[in-house]
């Protein structure tokens, strides 16, 4: 090489260096797929090329597809050569037709850049930070001058405070005594503190903890925290749709409350609500907590395709179950691959293959559900088992117990045919005179027995069975009697048939010497087929015979439950082409999407096995899901934000070792305690610290991401109405039941054909807690919804607060929060004016009034004084309570009212 | 790159306080005067603005008005729903073919892989039970019973082949009205207000008005779904408070009330100069626009003040709950700067089974309680200047049958049952081709053969013609992005002027 060349390779090379050192970019450093990479696929590529478009035949979604062929022929990305990658060679491209992104904005050099060092360090793919199991964590150095503030009490201040120095910030000052103890008690219990367990912690009697444990033991904070879970299980009192009537799932509710209260363990919560029927010998609680996948909507009207709904609720199942515990928009995936995210198309229907095999059916009964049985009746039911299992074996007593407590399985009426004079409607079909009905593929798996529930409307009508033929050979024949005159008086009964080893198609023929009822003869509701009661010919037999007829008939309040098919009515799971259940394509088995942790050998494939995967210790989203949603009830946002989605396009965590450490601590230290997760937020510094804001903290951190200030939430729709009623002495503290219907504006409920009515609740009922108001999901309480709870018709994962003037409108002058006013007032009337206000506002604030408060409120007393002293008419009816009010009274209840809109009385500090 | 996000950001932070100042400065002349928020921040005197650069208008009134993203035709819509859904066949479908099947029953052909909610086996075809002339310069098709609508039959442009997937009430209202058959999504009323805001502060962005009962579908059809409460229909009601809680209490002067007011907003500011939480600001804001609503909803409510030529035109009846009294009020508030005003009339699903749902009698009473108002909707609109910049829209949830309904096995008086493959739907004022008809259904109007549009077409349309692009308008819910009209629609453009 001649010198010339030399000295022109060596300004060649400097440029060069200039040109890196210009744009700032370092070479060669290790590039991150999950960090650097993932984000800018994700930005700009994969809406063309992931799980919905694969154009060219090129997706980035998964590592097989990016570095596989394409439709070129050819891989997109060749590992170690950026050169030689279509996919590099594409962002540099000058013909606009060629250059990708298409039509778009191109990448930034920083961008490029980093793609092409991934490829050229080998294009190693990653797994999002997600999907990784939570590992221990170490907590960080924290500088002095966060120790010298006092600001580290707990482990969680480590993590905030080391965030906190990155950004410069300083903690603010603890709250004051009174006004933090006003937050935890919120927090913990929804309500104001107890006055005495107030005093001794302002006074110095108990410590910091002593008071959040006492707060801990209250029943009321399972009523407080059943809301939060109530909103995830989109728990309602009505089944949502159309005529939207009633159901009876408040057990369900009341379970959540006690489960709460006894701080099961998160995981075992899991497994009762997912799979409590699949649990050996479960317990009617665990059956009930079962009931959190059957608060899906339920569509009764007239002509509506039960299949199709029943459809749509298992479809509901899995996105919510999603939704709930792996922060994954999982509903994506029902009509192809996930757009950005790691989960295939398939993967769907093998997750939904765990949950297509119970027995509901959209059925407007409900069914299967489960009598909430008196003692006396559980113990008849119990020694008809015992019969049963000291006569056959344990799979004759399971038969038994799953037919006696949810008359399950059955064939109903739904599934019947009209062949003529018939008909189906609603949860049965009617026979009239010579009517008979059908249905296809029945298997009596050779019992001989055949149950039926039915209401009969005359004595001289029987019913034929036939086998393959309206005039097919008769297999039993059943004598129908006149039981009932309404449709609740239903009945179960039995009659011998003869034994069949086949699947046949069954007949159903009414004959019948009456011919003057020109209705239907007979309502059935289903049919079954059973094995005889065993050990016939003992002693005592008849006896148990009859009890066995007697406990199927026991009546009571109905929740309803799963329960699995047995193995030969087993439906198959098809992937749905595009989503649509009409389409099917090929047939999946259970699974769970690779992706995320591995199943275990030793779990069956069924739902007990899913909730046993949700809940192991490997799988990466669980434990952070719940901890991210608890972080955000306590602090108003979450650690991740995006509080619905941890995939690929959700916000990055604001503190991903302090996520991890609460995470894994969850899983291990405190062996999955709600209560012990819900305590450490709440000894932290960080939470302790007051919520006044400079307007310099705000300009740095405006959203609080660095939690240099603490929490200033608004109350939520049930804290407020609890908190108006606590203060004036009002609320009752009445525990379960039924939802109650407090006051609210005629007209609300006015459904054209519905006689259903809100019937306002007497006593007690009028004052109970907001979590025990009657929901109906197409017209909720109206004072709840303003204030932003939802109507439950789908799983909420947080509600957003909103600040509107209905709210204030509601505050002001719904009749509910004019009593509280009054009696507010009324407690407080025989003092002297000032000394009375004082005392309202302090026992509605915690917080003594500062002066110039006062002097409005004051100022405020006199106008309606002296409006009420000259227009003395205006007490007759005053507040709409139907009594003449004294003028002080009335102007007491006035400001009552005032500090009632505070803004110190709506949030929480 | 740091340097042009700085500078948008100022750019934004300018815009809002220009926004909030001018909020408040028309707000001022209405408000409590003394106690406006504008008056603690010192916008309504000629000081400068403090308002804090964070605060945006959507922050201090989430129902700020926003500009659409693109150029819009119209500024609010007036969505009249016949709820139980309405006979294509005895009001725009003119069908000739059909009257001579009367009676006879129907071709097996037409009953194959077909569902329906009521009939059963072979029930007979049911002849048109109306009469039709062509109306109009334009000379479309309209029937005996809307005898005033035919005399506007030039407004408006018809969509004769809309179709849904839906055939029973309560799924068919929540598609038609929030683009899914399930309950949960948010409705367009709220899409709209969400997307737009409400040009006047003192009512509510998107009201409901109903006559005759609450849609099958209850509430939901006005929901929010996933987006903020505060932008669900508002059910202004003729009976009781017209909004909820409205009415101050018993004993409480409107006086005694503004010094009530006056007291909370002087105590919050008090709170929010000690916490410094703007949201302490937007509540101020909130209690001084309920104040507000208090006056103006009551006002805009009463009809008893209109011109009796203007109440003759309608055929309104003061006091009562009826389709002619929401019909006026819709025009009020449009007026008023209300953005999405949603009407449903109840009473359409003429099944035949009882007289009140009888094509003959009850159809035949709903047809002479709308047919009026509704014309009368169109000229007020028109002779006001306002029929340009106001989307009318008209349909049911779905189409009835050419079929003649045999319910359980019976045949009574003349009915239709349900019926999603083909059916009418109208739409005039504002980007409306007027007099155009797009689609055409076959010889006895059972199925689309021409110019077939899905609800979400009708969804793009409208929201294309308040100015938003029906993809691009999404919300984040549950982690991923939501649309009105899903994966599906497309902007009908045969109707477009």
């Amino acid at each position: 090489m001649v010198l010339r060349d030399k000295i022109l390779w060596f300004f060649a090379g400097a440029l060069l260096l200039v040109t890196l050192l210009f744009l700032g970019i370092k070479p060669n450093e290790e590039v991150d797929f999950a960090t650097d990479v993932k984000p800018i696929l994700n930005k700009h590529c994969i809406s063309c090329h992931g799980g919905v478009k694969k154009n060219g035949g090129f997706s980035v979604l998964f590592e097989s597809q990016a570095l596989g062929l394409t439709e070129s022929g050819k891989p997109a990305i060749i590992p170690g050569s950026a050169r030689k990658s279509e996919l590099i060679q594409r962002l540099h491209h000058t013909d606009p037709e060629l250059r990708m992104p298409y039509q778009k904005t191109p990448l930034s050099v920083d961008e490029i850049k980093i793609l092409t060092d991934w490829i050229d360090q080998g294009a190693k793919w990653g797994t999002h930070w997600a999907y990784l199991p939570v590992e221990k964590i170490e907590l960080p150095k924290v500088t002095t001058v966060f120790e010298e503030k006092n600001f580290i009490i707990n482990s969680i201040d480590h993590f905030i405070a080391a965030r906190m120095a990155d950004k410069k910030l300083l903690p603010n000052f603890p709250a004051p005594k009174n006004i933090i103890a006003r937050r935890l008690a919120f927090d913990i219990t929804g309500l104001p503190p107890d006055p005495d367990l107030f005093q001794s912690f302002v006074g110095n009697k108990i410590t910091y903890e002593n008071y959040v444990d006492s707060l801990f033991t209250s029943t009321a904070y399972g009523e407080k925290w059943a809301s939060w879970w109530l909103d995830l299980a989109r728990y309602a009192d009505t089944m949502g749709f159309e005529k939207d009537p009633g159901r009876t799932i408040w057990h369900y509710r009341d379970w959540v409350i006690k489960a709460l209260n006894r701080d099961l363990p998160y995981d075992q919560f899991t497994i009762e609500q997912l799979a409590g029927d699949l649990l050996p010998d479960p317990s009617v609680d665990q059956l009930i907590a079962t009931a959190f996948h059957r608060n899906t909507m339920n569509n009764d009207e007239g002509g509506t395709d039960d299949e199709e709904y029943r459809v749509a609720a298992v479809i509901d199942r899995v996105n919510t179950t999603f939704d709930v515990w792996q922060s994954t928009t999982m509903s994506c995936v029902q009509c192809h691959s996930h757009p950005y995210d790691p989960f295939r198309h398939k993967e769907y229907y093998n997750v939904m293959a765990f949950f297509n095999n119970t027995r509901d059916e959209d059925i407007s009964d409900e069914s299967p559900n489960v009598i909430d049985y008196k003692p006396e009746e559980r113990q008849k039911i119990n020694n008809v088992l015992d019969w049963v299992s000291t006569h056959a074996d344990a799979r004759q007593e399971d038969l038994f117990k799953g037919f006696i407590l949810f008359e399950e399985p059955n064939y109903a009426a739904h599934h019947f045919e009209v062949i003529d004079n018939a008909f189906v409607s609603g949860p049965n079909f009617g026979l009239r005179k010579g009517g008979a009905t059908m249905i296809k593929n029945v298997n009596t798996m050779g019992q001989p027995k055949l149950y039926l529930k039915f209401v009969g409307r005359s004595n001289r009508s029987k019913l034929v069975f036939r086998k393959n033929g309206i005039n097919g050979e008769i297999i039993g024949e059943f004598k129908i009697s006149k039981n009932h005159k309404n449709r609740q008086g239903q009945l179960i009964t039995s009659i011998d048939i003869s034994k069949e080893t086949e699947v046949f198609d069954l007949y159903v023929q009414l004959q019948t010497q009456d011919n003057t009822l020109e209705k239907e003869h007979v309502l059935v509701r289903w049919i079954a087929f059973m094995p005889e009661l065993p050990g016939k010919g003992k002693p005592g037999y008849v006896k148990m015979d009859k009890n066995l007829s007697e406990v199927l008939n026991i009546k009571g309040d109905l929740t309803p439950v799963m329960v699995e098919n047995p193995e030969h009515m087993k439906r198959k799971t098809h992937v749905f082409d595009r989503g649509n259940w009409m389409v099917k394509k090929e047939e999946v088995k259970p699974g769970v999407p690779l992706t995320l942790n591995p199943w275990k050998e030793r779990w069956e494939h069924n739902r007990l096995g899913f909730a046993q995967w949700l809940v192991d210790d490997k799988n990466p989203l669980t434990a952070r899901t719940l901890v991210n949603r608890v972080w955000y009830q306590i602090f108003g946002k979450g650690l991740v934000s995006t509080l619905e989605d941890m995939g690929t396009m959700a916000d990055p965590p604001s503190h991903p070792a302090l996520l991890d450490w609460l995470s894994y601590e969850f899983m291990h230290s405190m062996n999955w305690s709600v209560k012990k997760l819900i305590k450490t937020l709440l000894m932290s510094a960080t939470y302790r610290q007051s919520s006044t804001v400079s307007q310099e903290k705000l300009a740095v951190d405006a959203n609080n991401l660095f939690y240099a200030r603490g929490p200033r939430l608004r109350l939520t729709a049930e804290e407020i109405r609890d908190q108006a009623l606590h203060v004036s002495g009002l609320l009752s503290d009445k525990m379960y039941g039924p939802g109650v219907m407090p006051p609210q504006p005629d007209g609300i409920w006015e459904h054209v054909y519905l006689g259903n009515l809100w019937k306002t609740s007497e006593g007690d009922d009028r004052y109970r807690r907001g979590i025990y108001t009657y929901l109906k999901r197409t017209s909720p309480y109206p004072s709840m919804i303003t204030f932003d709870a939802g109507s439950r018709e789908v799983c909420l994962v947080r509600r957003s607060p909103t600040n509107t003037p209905l709210q204030a409108l509601v505050t002001m002058n719904d009749p509910v929060y004019l009593e509280a006013a009054m009696q507010l007032a009324i407690a407080h009337e025989d003092q002297e004016s000032k000394a009375a206000i004082i005392e309202m506002y302090q026992k509605a604030t915690l917080r003594k009034v500062d002066e110039d408060k006062l002097k409005y409120l004051l100022g405020l007393y006199e106008e309606a004084k002296s409006t009420f002293e000259n227009n003395p008419e205006q007490l007759e009816d005053f507040f709409g309570l139907g009594q003449f009010t004294e003028v002080k009274t009335a102007s007491l209840a006035i400001i009552a009212n005032a500090i009632m809109n505070l803004d110190e009385f709506l949030t929480h500090g | 790159m740091d340097k042009i996000k700085k500078l948008l950001a100022e750019q934004r932070s300018l815009k809002a306080q220009f926004n909030s100042r001018r909020h408040f400065l028309k707000d001022c002349t209405l408000g409590l005067g003394g106690l406006a928020l504008g008056s603690f921040l010192n916008s309504c005197s000629s000081g400068s603005s403090k308002i804090p650069a964070y605060t945006t208008d959507r922050s201090l009134n989430p129902m700020a008005a926003m500009p659409a993203p693109y150029l819009p035709k119209v500024k609010s819509v007036i969505y009249l729903h016949m709820v139980g859904a309405p006979s294509q066949l005895e009001l725009f479908d003119y069908k000739p073919e059909l009257a001579k099947l009367h009676n006879q029953p129907c071709p097996p052909s037409l009953l194959d892989s077909k569902k329906f909610a009521f009939i059963q086996g072979t029930p007979n075809m049911l002849g048109p039970q109306a009469t039709f002339k062509r109306e109009g310069e334009t000379g479309n098709w309209v029937s005996n019973h809307l005898p005033h609508f035919k005399k506007v039959i030039d407004e408006v442009a018809f969509l004769k082949a809309v179709h849904t997937d839906q055939f029973n009430h309560g799924p068919a209202q929540m598609l038609m009205h929030t683009g899914s058959p399930r309950n949960g999504r948010p409705s367009i009323g709220s899409w709209v207000t969400y997307g737009l805001g409400s040009e006047n502060n003192n009512l509510p962005g998107f009201v409901v008005l109903t006559s005759g009962g609450t849609p099958d579908a209850g509430k939901s059809v006005w929901g929010s779904g996933f987006l903020p409460s505060v932008y669900q229909g508002v059910q202004c009601r003729s009976k009781g408070d017209p909004v909820l809680y409205l009415k101050d209490p018993k004993g409480v002067s409107r006086n005694l009330k503004k010094k009530v007011l006056t007291s909370i907003n002087n105590i919050n500011f008090k709170e929010y100069q000690k916490f410094g939480d703007p949201e302490v600001l937007t509540r101020i804001n909130q209690y001084e626009m309920a104040y507000r609503m208090q006056v103006s909803v009551p006002k805009v409510m009463d009809i008893d003040k209109e011109p009796d030529s203007i109440k003759e035109m309608y055929g309104v009846s003061p006091g009562k709950e009826a389709f002619a009294n929401n019909c006026l009020l819709a025009r009020k508030m449009v007026e008023q700067g209300v953005r999405f005003v949603q009407l449903y009339d109840w009473g359409w699903d003429s099944h035949g089974a009882s007289p009140s749902g009888a094509l003959d009698t009850g159809f035949v009473k709903k047809c002479k309680e709308t047919d009026r108002p509704i014309a009368a909707l169109i000229l007020d609109l028109k002779q006001r200047g306002l029929l340009d910049e106001t989307l009318i829209v008209w349909g049911g949830e779905f189409g009835r049958t050419p079929m003649w309904e045999n319910r359980l096995g019976i045949q009574n008086s003349p009915g239709r049952d349900h019926q999603g493959d083909a059916f009418t739907m109208w739409m005039a004022g504002g980007g409306i081709k007027k007099g155009a008809v797009h689609g055409k259904t076959d010889e006895i109007g059972y199925t689309g053969i021409e110019g077939r549009v899905s609800v979400h077409d009708i969804q793009a349309t409208i929201l294309h013609l308040l100015g938003f692009d029906h993809e691009q308008f999404t919300y984040e819910f549950q982690g991923r992005p939501f649309r009105l009209t899903d994966v599906e629609g497309h902007v009908i453009n045969e109707i477009l002027a």
